[in-house]
């Protein structure tokens, strides 16, 4: 329920309910639901939607809208006969030439934003989490078939703690000689070279990272690095390095098992099919 | 996102030593906090949180021996001497718990040293209070309850005026920070190569035009306190006392006047870019008078990180950012890159297919000199000359022979040192690298950023200073190297592509690198107007025996090439308007006639269509 900003979604709605019991005129409530829907798809969500998108979704309820509008002839009139009056009584003739200015101006001004905006360089949105590759990977001679595998060491964790514990301290060993230039000392993403990097270091703390991993997807990150990564994940650009170019299979085994002990995370279990 | 329960699981799952324990708090407990029985409590708590977020770099025992240590420079600091760089005490007297407290909630400088600011959720204020009981017991110098812990005032500040800071030159120039910082405050003073801090490190002397790597802050009142207090352990002495405070005051001013002034808020961000805009000159671009050319071109400042992906790996680079300016017309295009860097190496050499050792062979080359701080007498130069041969033992700048007390041979900012003699010259010269892609990509599909990959080849536009520059005060216009590269183990130059000229300059501890190319090419890629062109940076530093991949590199970044003419928005604006506004015209007109023609209650023939069309 994070990816709403509820403060925004719940007063949208209250107020259409409310305009609703008052029955107000067929215009003010076509207006409201329009302002009300653009407000719901443009800052409802945590993570803020493309202009694009909200384009598209606006041109949907103003056909939404309009569709239903159509279907009575009273609410035809209902809306058409304001702004007819608007149109024609001389009362209204100020207010008038002001909107009958204000729109050219406005499309104008738009013209001119657009004309001297500064163009941004294009953005590539990389899939964070790509599929696995569906053939076994090789890692310093060994196939692993990333489907089934696991961490062969998880299972110290009950059957020798004392094991586990000296294999977690090798992997704090090794996170602390190596990582946490970019993953940051408290693996939030944030190491000293992060600000020189995009895409930047993963925030393992992130319950929307390694929390929902398998250990097996983690090993083929960490032993191909950026570089392994298929094309939607953008591999010329990581620079998450090819461990495998320096540690052991175990090393990196170990260095997973206190990316979870730090975090307190727990990973996603592997699914037998 | 961040989790502050984590840390009381640590609290729980921290199983120590406990004689270790048990000898840390016995001491300094009974003398400092007897009166409270919580006190030995405090420092339990004060350990698991140590434990869990200081330990890794600080080490176990405070010694600043953690387990990052090695790696880092400057190194994690040794509580065990009680000497702190941010005070607000004068020279010689400890720090309050405030000033330790500041330094972990706003860390060292970060990202500029590794010590982050623990300011993220992590550690509360009572956890905070015990940490600092915890640091202080690594020290005997807290053990006297007496000793002086008076903190400095800070006098409110004048206006900041322009004309202040340039009266803080004078008194900059007058107080001898030049020697260490420089005539211009880039850290390049004549003793910078020189200097060392208290544990025999060598240490780098800040760059004064760079306020946000500052350690101590770089507002206005952090750096009067830093000048005033000045850092202990290193060789930044402290003023409070020998300068009247307007004149540290006009050397704060005169120092932020070096970055464009004062930035509002309470920390210092970096301007850093991701796109450097080349701009149209309309003359031919004449390498000899290029400054000219570049003053209309607004520099994009790109921050580098040390190349830790790949084997030869550089953990602690010298240099941190680039700056760069482009400028272009029909025939010709031509970037400036620069950079500050203490000292100029021009001799010796550089190339991107240098091999380098792997870290852990660069440490077995300097025979574990680096962990055995014993081994003093050896003539050799600790920053990392790398000679073979003997070079001559008098040379017109030597400083190695005047400062160095024939210290502990260790040579830490190049590790990979055979040792050898006592002189200037430098194995690695300084070198600087552009990087495109050799073919403009299709799509979003760029070559890998370290040197390209097999599928997408780069172009590198290489300077060895040692070669283009071997008199840096001479500014020859030469020509570049062209590389491509397939990937860092498969570079090979490029004999086929146009070659860039360059010519480069080094001056008051800038180096400022030209290098100029016909904008459109036969085999290699060309430069066209209103187009977005990915390109990176490397830089190495000769005295930090950086070579090949051993070296400070950028990811992509965006060139961009602004339009030769920018169209007027004027005409089509019009256009846009009387469109418009003629539509509604016509709308008012037709629902004015249809209301005349109709009685005015039925207006059921109006179509509401058109009505919204137009809204
Ligand atoms: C030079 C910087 C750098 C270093 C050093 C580094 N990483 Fe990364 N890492 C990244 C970047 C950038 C990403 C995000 C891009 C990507 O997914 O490839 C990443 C992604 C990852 C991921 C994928 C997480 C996910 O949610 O898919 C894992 C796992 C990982 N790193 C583990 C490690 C481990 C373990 C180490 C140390 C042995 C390490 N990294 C060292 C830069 C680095
Ligand atoms: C990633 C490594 C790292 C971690 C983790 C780290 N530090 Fe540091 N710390 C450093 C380095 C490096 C320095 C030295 C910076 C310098 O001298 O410029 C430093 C310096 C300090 C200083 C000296 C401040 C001064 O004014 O001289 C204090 C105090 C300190 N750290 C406290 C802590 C505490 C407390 C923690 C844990 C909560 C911690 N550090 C965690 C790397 C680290
Ligand atoms: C003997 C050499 C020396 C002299 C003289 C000297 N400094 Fe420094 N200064 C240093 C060194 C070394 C550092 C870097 C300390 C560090 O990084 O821990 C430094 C750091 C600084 C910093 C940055 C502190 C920070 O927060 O990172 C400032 C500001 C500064 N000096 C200003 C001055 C001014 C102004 C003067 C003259 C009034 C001066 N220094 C004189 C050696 C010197």
């Amino acid at each position: 329920m994070e990816q709403f900003n509820w403060w925004v979604i719940v007063p949208v709605f209250a107020a259409l309910i409310a305009l609703r019991w008052r029955r107000t005129s067929m215009l003010t409530w076509f207006a409201a639901w329009w302002i009300g829907m653009f407000l719901v798809v443009r800052y409802g969500f945590t993570v803020p939607v493309p202009m694009s998108v909200v384009k598209l979704y606006m041109g949907l309820v103003t056909a939404a809208l309009v569709a239903y509008v159509l279907t009575d002839a009273g609410r035809i009139r209902e809306v058409t006969e304001p702004l007819a009056a608007f149109m024609t009584e001389r009362r209204y003739l100020p207010y008038l030439a002001a909107v009958a200015l204000f729109i050219p101006a406005a499309v104008a001004f738009g013209i001119y934003r657009d004309m001297t905006r500064v163009p941004q360089p294009p953005s590539f949105a990389r899939t964070i989490h790509p599929a696995t590759p569906a053939e076994p990977i090789d890692v310093h001679g060994t196939s692993y078939d990333l489907g089934t595998a696991d961490n062969p060491y998880r299972e110290l964790e009950e059957t020798d703690p004392a094991a586990f514990k000296a294999r977690v301290e090798n992997g704090r060993k090794i996170y602390y000689e190596n990582c946490f230039y970019c993953h940051g000392d408290v693996m939030a993403g944030d190491g000293m070279f992060a600000h020189a990097l995009n895409p930047i270091p993963t925030n393992f703390q992130d319950p929307g990272t390694i929390a929902m991993l398998r250990e097996a997807f983690l090993f083929w990150r960490i032993a191909k690095g950026g570089p392994g990564l298929p094309a939607e994940g953008g591999p010329w650009a990581s620079a998450m390095p090819a461990w495998e170019n320096f540690l052991s299979e175990d090393e990196m085994w170990n260095v997973i098992l206190f990316l979870y002990e730090f975090t307190g995370h727990r990973p996603r279990a592997v699914e037998l099919h | 996102m961040r989790r502050p329960d984590l840390l009381r699981e640590a609290a729980a799952g921290s199983g120590c030593a406990p004689w270790r324990l048990v000898r840390r708090l016995a001491v300094p407990s009974l003398l400092l906090l007897l009166p409270s029985v919580a006190g030995a409590q405090d420092l339990e708590r004060g350990k698991a949180v140590y434990d869990k977020y200081c330990s890794q770099c600080h080490g176990e025992t405070g010694d600043g021996k953690g387990i990052a240590a090695s790696r880092l420079r400057p190194e994690p600091r040794d509580f065990t001497a009680g000497k702190y760089k941010v005070r607000m005490t004068p020279t010689g007297q400890l720090p309050t718990d405030q000033d330790i407290r500041n330094a972990i909630r706003k860390g060292l400088g970060f990202p500029y040293t590794a010590m982050p600011p623990f300011d993220r959720g992590l550690i509360d204020d009572a956890e905070l209070d015990d940490l600092v009981a915890y640091l202080k017991s690594f020290s005997s110098a807290f053990a006297d309850p007496d000793a002086q812990r008076q903190p400095i005032d800070i006098p409110a500040p004048p206006p900041y005026t322009p004309a202040g800071a340039e009266a803080g030159r004078e008194v900059y120039e007058r107080t001898g920070c030049a020697a260490c910082h420089g005539n211009v405050g880039r850290g390049d003073g004549f003793s910078a190569p020189t200097l060392r801090d208290d544990w025999g490190q060598p240490i780098r002397v800040a760059d004064l035009t760079k306020p946000w790597t500052f350690r101590g802050g770089g507002r206005r009142e952090d750096i009067f306190r830093t000048m005033s207090t000045g850092f202990a352990g290193t060789p930044m002495p402290g003023f409070h006392g020998a300068l009247p405070p307007e004149d540290i005051w006009a050397i704060t001013d005169y120092m932020l006047s070096l970055s464009g002034g004062p930035q509002e808020g309470d920390t210092v961000e970096a301007p850093y870019a991701n796109v450097v805009r080349a701009v149209v000159v309309d003359q031919p671009i004449d390498l000899a008078a290029a400054d000219e050319l570049f003053a209309a071109a607004p520099p994009a400042l790109f921050p580098l990180l040390g190349q830790i992906v790949e084997p030869g790996r550089d953990f602690y680079p010298s240099v941190v950012e680039v700056a760069v300016q482009a400028i272009y017309n029909q025939d010709e295009i031509a970037f400036r890159v620069s950079w500050h860097d203490m000292r100029a190496e021009t001799t010796g050499h550089n190339a991107p297919d240098l091999p380098v050792p792997s870290w852990e062979e660069q440490l077995a080359e300097t025979g574990g000199a680096a962990a055995d701080e014993e081994s003093g007498g050896d003539e050799d130069d600790f920053w990392g000359v790398g000679t073979e041969e003997s070079g001559e033992e008098e040379s017109a700048d030597d400083f190695w022979g005047v400062e160095e007390s024939g210290g502990a041979g260790d040579d830490f900012w190049g590790t990979g040192d055979e040792g050898g003699a006592t002189t200037p010259d430098k194995e690695f010269s300084d070198a600087v690298a552009i990087q495109f892609p050799q073919a403009m990509p299709q799509g979003v599909v760029k070559p890998y950023f370290i040197f390209g990959d097999a599928q997408n080849p780069v172009d590198l536009w290489f300077a060895d200073l040692g070669k283009v520059a071997r008199d840096p005060a001479a500014a020859e216009i030469t020509e570049a190297d062209l590389w491509t590269g397939r990937g860092s183990a498969a570079m090979t130059p490029n004999d086929a592509g146009d070659v860039p000229e360059v010519v480069a300059r080094y001056q008051e501890g800038e180096w400022s690198v030209v290098f100029k190319r016909k904008r459109r090419s036969r085999g290699g890629l060309s430069f066209n107007p209103s187009t977005f062109v990915p390109i990176a940076f490397s830089v190495w530093d000769g005295f930090n025996r950086e070579r090949g991949n051993k070296r400070a590199l950028s990811a992509w970044f965006d060139l961009y090439l602004e339009p030769f003419e920018r169209p007027n928005p004027l005409p089509a604006m019009a256009k846009a308007f009387g469109g418009v506004l003629g539509l509604e015209i016509l709308l008012i007109a037709f629902v004015r006639w249809r209301r005349r023609r109709t009685a005015p209650a039925s207006a059921d023939a109006a179509r509401p269509a058109t009505a919204y069309e137009s809204s």
